[in-house]
């Protein structure tokens, strides 16, 4: 697709490669906050266009170099990468993946530090200026040969960093050397920063680089989304293919704009980047056309019935889309994209095991009602999903470590100074619970309010508090369920006993291994008892709970 | 290698290529004229479909720049992009400028450098974008013998050895030949192990090296010695320090003090070249910085420069760039029409009251030269052939764009959970908590989410969390504390960049009346 046909950047790349092509500063930032992928692909499209383009005179040979700066972690390969692309350089495994050399042989290589690489740009432009007169006078044999400033001005080299932002982590010493790339190599260049945040966030201290030229990207409307996903049905599948080998098959083509339409939608509210609408249109597009591709193999089939012999390319049926058809489509599968969305939007599942998830029935036009269910899916895809979640892990723990993980979340969140109240008990069997009413919002001091620990993170807590915590644990929930032991008289006793075995100590040890705590004072400390923090959340807590019959919320000292 | 920049006159056209042009637009049969703003689209084909222009390839649009516009548009944007180029400042006027002192002063002192071989130094003093860089480049380019320009920058060179090396290299490059060889030659051997080459290319000579001869770098041990070897060369030579405070900041300013110790005992005589140092920098007080022993060396000489002085500069300074003639020779009546008529247009938008404001605010608030430059190149890239005429309102959009960015600039339309963060998060600030976690404003959300009687469309938890991620990346929340691998995500602490006002603009404009509503509540 052409740059300039992309919807919603038309202003942008109209002005962008104006810019380039005539004389550009020497430093653009670019920043899209949103779409930034589709900003790749536009920019990238413009600049591919425009070495395309025929040089002449006015108009310099523009070579670029694209470089994403979240992949080049040391300087060289930085260097390596846009120099080896600026002058369409690939390394040979057979020449032994040597670099790109000039010309004029120093034995100063150019990818060693900024200094050479500066060097480095300048021969690789004198080299590209020497390639561009070369095909020139091949082209036009006989002609006056370019004169010496002129052949100076032929060649302008554009260097694209993308995140830029990531330089700022990566390598601050590079920044602002970049910005003032041009004045240092003193060339036609232009260096263009691509990034998601703003040019006060990644601007170097000082003011040591000169301000860009900005331009920004628009957010894309609905509309625009929407036609650009339309814009790219793929389109390798010819009329001629099999149309039950391809979902993407031309014929179906006319059904893709109201499809996309649905699903912007439904989904535009949610996310607005058009890579991830793209990926839940992919997910949900062959499930889609699937009722068509079915009734159309049945088709196929009482044809072949009728008359034996098989003739697929002079008769084929035809799939026509017709209004009904549609409508009874979308009210089938409009529930199904909020739950793709649900799904796809946070990766808890990737599309292709979704999509085969949620496969509508086969033959769905024939059924009796087919309007009326989508969900028979549903519990089979939760499923699916439950078993890949931390909670599968868990439930197949033993007794005694899910208890563990209660009380290390227990103890993770309660203040270590409410133990006694919520789990002492006195001789009037009457626990003194928590505290009162929680206070919601600002307090009229103006001191802030209170929040909740659970909403903060676990804090750490030694091992004789989850040692206790437990016996409380215990102590109220799992006594029915030991064995009658006579030799034990005063009451706890028993449970004392239990969490003085050397499997709690083992269990905790393999909960930490396991990631499920984690232990938070290095592990050759001598002095002091060990610490530790919870690593499980509060959902994950309350599912054991429930599992082992403990009312959680009425132990937790800031109730839910 | 680094040539001094020839004088780039305005004419990005040379004659040829405007003929071609011209021919190019006689032989389609639409004659080149003004273009008019009710100009009839018979003329302009393309001016009637706009969306068909959008939608060719640039390379046709812009290799058919068949009209003055275009090539105006080219002149106007050559000018204010290439910063060698001098627009001129002010008018002339009776007492001279600041520019024009600093630029005689430049130029006496590098002449007696390059004529007499005197060894001079000196600190070109001046704030960003008041054309430092250009009167040095234009000084140096008007010479008429070229001198050998060494240029460092401090910004590249963060260390004296780096910075010798790259003396060493330009002095190769400029020279070809690598000094300090000779006499070590024999204990040496091979100074550079990747050189197999058995003869030795290491003498002094002047003359450049043929080609088939490799250029070596002398051995970092001895590059230190480099710098008296300046003094016996065969041509003067100019050192360019860019940022010279960054230099002042290397242990010991060693490289300062060997430079400047240089200069000092360059004796006008017949035998030495001379010897120019040239400090550019912004900081004031870099004199200053320099230690005892190294200022009593350096001649304390401060040429200074400065951005026009008063807004008229300004003006007169937008209306040079943008009245440039079109480089087009032989003038023709079309030529003198488009040229009037594009000239009345500037006035016009010279003489506007909203364009008026807007250079007066900017004037007020920054004279850097660069910021004008920023604005004219967007209003001038807004011009098109609907509109070919410079419109005020273009100039006040780029304010936005080049000037002074609003944090909103990019928040127009956020997706819904994300506004709903964004919410909770003032509401967090409210409550006192300069810094939040996830599972704070998830369960704000979700306690708004139960008590609101309109429910706003139902979220998952999974939504709620992408949209933080987003936030996170695009530094609209920055971390408080360092990751840890012990801390689970949702429990980072996050301070959020955009305060109420911005949020309440956010929300303003997403025009969703429960999130207003959700907002107000706070307080």
């Amino acid at each position: 697709m052409s740059a300039s046909t992309t919807p919603g950047y038309e202003a942008f790349s109209e002005e962008l490669g104006f810019l380039l092509s005539s004389t550009p500063p020497p430093f653009i930032y670019i920043q899209s906050f949103e779409a930034l992928r589709t900003t790749f692909t536009v920019v990238d499209a413009l600049l591919h266009d425009l070495s395309r383009r025929p040089t002449g005179v006015d108009q310099p040979s523009i070579h670029c170099a694209t470089v994403d700066a979240a992949s080049c972690f040391t300087p060289r390969l930085f260097y390596e990468g846009v120099i080896h692309s600026l002058i369409d350089w690939i390394p040979e495994w057979e020449d032994g993946c040597s670099i790109w050399m000039p010309e004029e042989s120093t034995t100063v290589r150019w990818n060693e530090n900024l200094d050479t690489f500066v060097h480095g740009l300048v021969s690789a432009q004198a080299y590209l200026r020497l390639r561009l007169s070369q095909t020139n006078s091949e082209k036009r044999k006989g002609k006056e040969p370019d004169t010496e400033v002129g052949r100076n001005q032929n060649v302008r080299l554009v260097i694209v960093i993308e995140r830029a932002e990531k330089l700022k982590e990566d390598h601050p010493e590079l920044l602002v050397p970049l910005t003032r790339l041009a004045e240092l190599a003193r060339i036609d260049l232009c260096v263009i920063f691509i990034s998601q945040v703003g040019w006060e966030d990644v601007r170097p201290p000082f003011g040591a680089s000169p301000d860009p030229y900005f331009v920004d990207v628009p957010s894309l409307t609905k509309e625009n989304i929407s036609k650009l996903l339309v814009t790219n049905y793929p389109s390798y599948a010819s009329p001629n293919d099999n149309l039950l080998e391809t979902p993407y098959h031309p014929a179906l083509a006319s059904l893709y704009p109201h499809f996309i339409t649905m699903l912007c939608d439904v989904c535009y509210p949610f996310t607005h980047n058009p890579d991830e609408l793209q990926y839940i249109a992919a997910a949900r597009w062959p499930g889609f056309v699937k009722p068509l591709i079915d009734e159309y193999k049945q088709a196929l089939h009482e044809r072949r019935q009728e008359d034996n012999e098989v003739d697929l390319d002079s008769e084929l049926p035809q799939i026509n889309v017709s209004e009904d058809l549609r409508i009874r489509l979308i009210r089938y599968f409009n529930a199904s994209f909020t739950t793709a969305l649900e799904t796809l939007l946070p990766r808890q599942s990737n599309a292709a095991d979704w999509a085969s998830a949620n496969v509508p029935p086969d033959n769905l036009f024939s059924m009796a009602r087919p309007d009326t269910g989508y969900q028979q899916q549903q519990p089979s895809a939760q499923e699916a999903l439950a078993a890949t979640s931390s909670q599968a892990g868990m439930r197949s723990l033993p007794r005694m470590s899910k208890f563990l993980l209660i009380a290390s979340f227990l103890a993770s969140t309660n203040p270590a100074k409410s133990d006694l109240r919520m789990f002492g008990r006195g001789l009037d069997e009457k626990k003194h619970r928590r505290r009162g009413a929680r206070s919601s919002g600002k307090t009229k001091s103006g001191v802030a309010s209170k929040i909740p620990q659970r909403l903060l993170g676990p804090i750490a807590f030694p091992l004789d508090r989850i040692l206790a915590i437990l016996g409380a644990l215990l102590e109220e929930n799992d006594v029915e369920t030991r064995l009658v032991a006579r030799e034990f008289v005063v009451p706890g006793e028993y449970t004392d006993m239990e969490i003085g075995r050397v499997g709690v100590y083992a269990a905790i040890t393999e909960l930490t291994s396991l990631g499920l705590m984690h232990r938070t004072s290095p592990a050759d400390r001598l002095d002091g008892p060990p610490m530790f923090k919870a690593a499980i959340s509060y959902d994950d807590a309350l599912a054991l709970a429930k599992e082992l019959d403990i009312a959680l919320n009425d132990l937790l000292w800031d109730p839910v | 290698m680094k040539e001094p920049k020839t004088p780039r006159g305005r004419t990005l056209l040379t004659k040829p290529a405007v003929e071609v042009i011209i021919r190019a637009s006689s032989k389609t049969g639409t004659p080149v004229r003004h273009i008019p703003v009710e100009h009839t689209s018979d003329d302009f084909p393309r001016a009637q479909s706009p969306v068909s222009q959008v939608a060719q390839p640039i390379y046709t649009r812009l290799s058919r720049a068949s009209n003055y516009l275009d090539i105006q548009k080219r002149v106007i944007l050559q000018t204010l992009n290439q910063p060698t180029l001098s627009p001129p400042f002010t008018e002339p006027s009776a007492e001279p400028s600041t520019e024009d002192v600093a630029r005689k002063q430049l130029n006496d002192l590098i002449h007696g450098t390059v004529a007499r071989g005197e060894g001079n130094s000196c600190l070109l003093l001046g704030p960003r974008g008041s054309g430092k860089s250009m009167i040095l480049d234009q000084t140096l380019a008007a010479l008429a013998a070229k001198p050998i320009i060494l240029r460092l920058s401090g910004f590249v060179q963060t260390s004296d050895k780096l910075a010798l090396r790259e003396i060493a290299l330009q002095l190769l490059l400029q020279t070809g030949s690598s000094f300090l060889v000779e006499e070590d030659e024999p204990l040496l051997g091979q100074p550079n192990a990747e050189n197999d080459d058995d003869e030795n290319p290491f003498l002094v000579q002047t003359t450049v090296p043929k080609d088939d001869q490799p250029l070596c770098l002398p051995p970092s041990s001895q590059l230190h010695a480099l710098i008296p070897i300046l003094l016996t060369l065969k041509k003067p030579v100019i050192v360019i320090l860019d940022a010279i405070d960054l230099f002042a900041m290397h242990p010991r300013q060693s490289l300062l003090y060997c430079l400047l110790d240089t200069v000092q005992s360059c004796h006008a005589s017949q035998e030495n070249r001379g010897i120019a140092v040239i400090g550019v920098t912004t900081r004031i007080d870099t004199i200053q910085l320099l230690e005892k022993r190294v200022k009593s060396r350096f001649s304390g000489r401060t040429i200074r420069t400065a951005p026009p002085s008063c807004l008229d500069d300004w003006l007169g300074l937008a209306r040079n760039t943008l009245q440039l003639p079109i480089p087009i020779e032989g003038e023709d009546h079309d030529t003198r029409k488009w040229q009037q008529q594009w000239n009345s247009s500037v006035e016009d938008f010279l003489d506007h009251g909203e364009v008026l404001d807007v250079f007066n605010d900017t004037f007020s608030i920054t004279k850097d030269v660069k910021v004008l430059q920023r604005l004219l190149t967007r209003t001038v890239l807004r011009l098109n052939y609907n509109e070919p005429h410079l419109m005020p309102k273009h100039l006040i959009s780029s304010v936005d764009s080049q000037r002074t960015r609003p944090s909103t600039l990019h928040l127009n339309s956020l997706s819904y959970p994300t506004i709903c963060l964004l919410i909770a998060s003032v509401h967090t600030y409210a409550a006192g908590h300069n810094s939040f976690t996830f599972e704070m404003l998830f369960e704000n959300f979700r306690d708004q989410l139960r008590s609101s009687t309109s429910a706003p469309v139902q979220v998952n938890g999974g939504h709620i969390g992408m949209a933080y991620d987003g936030l996170k990346s695009t530094k609209a929340f920055v971390a408080t504390t360092a990751p840890s691998s012990s801390l689970a995500e949702g429990y980072v602490r996050h301070r959020s960049t955009l305060d109420r006002d911005v949020v309440k603009k956010i929300v303003e404009k997403s025009g969703q009346v429960h999130l207003k509503k959700w907002l107000i509540k706070g307080g």
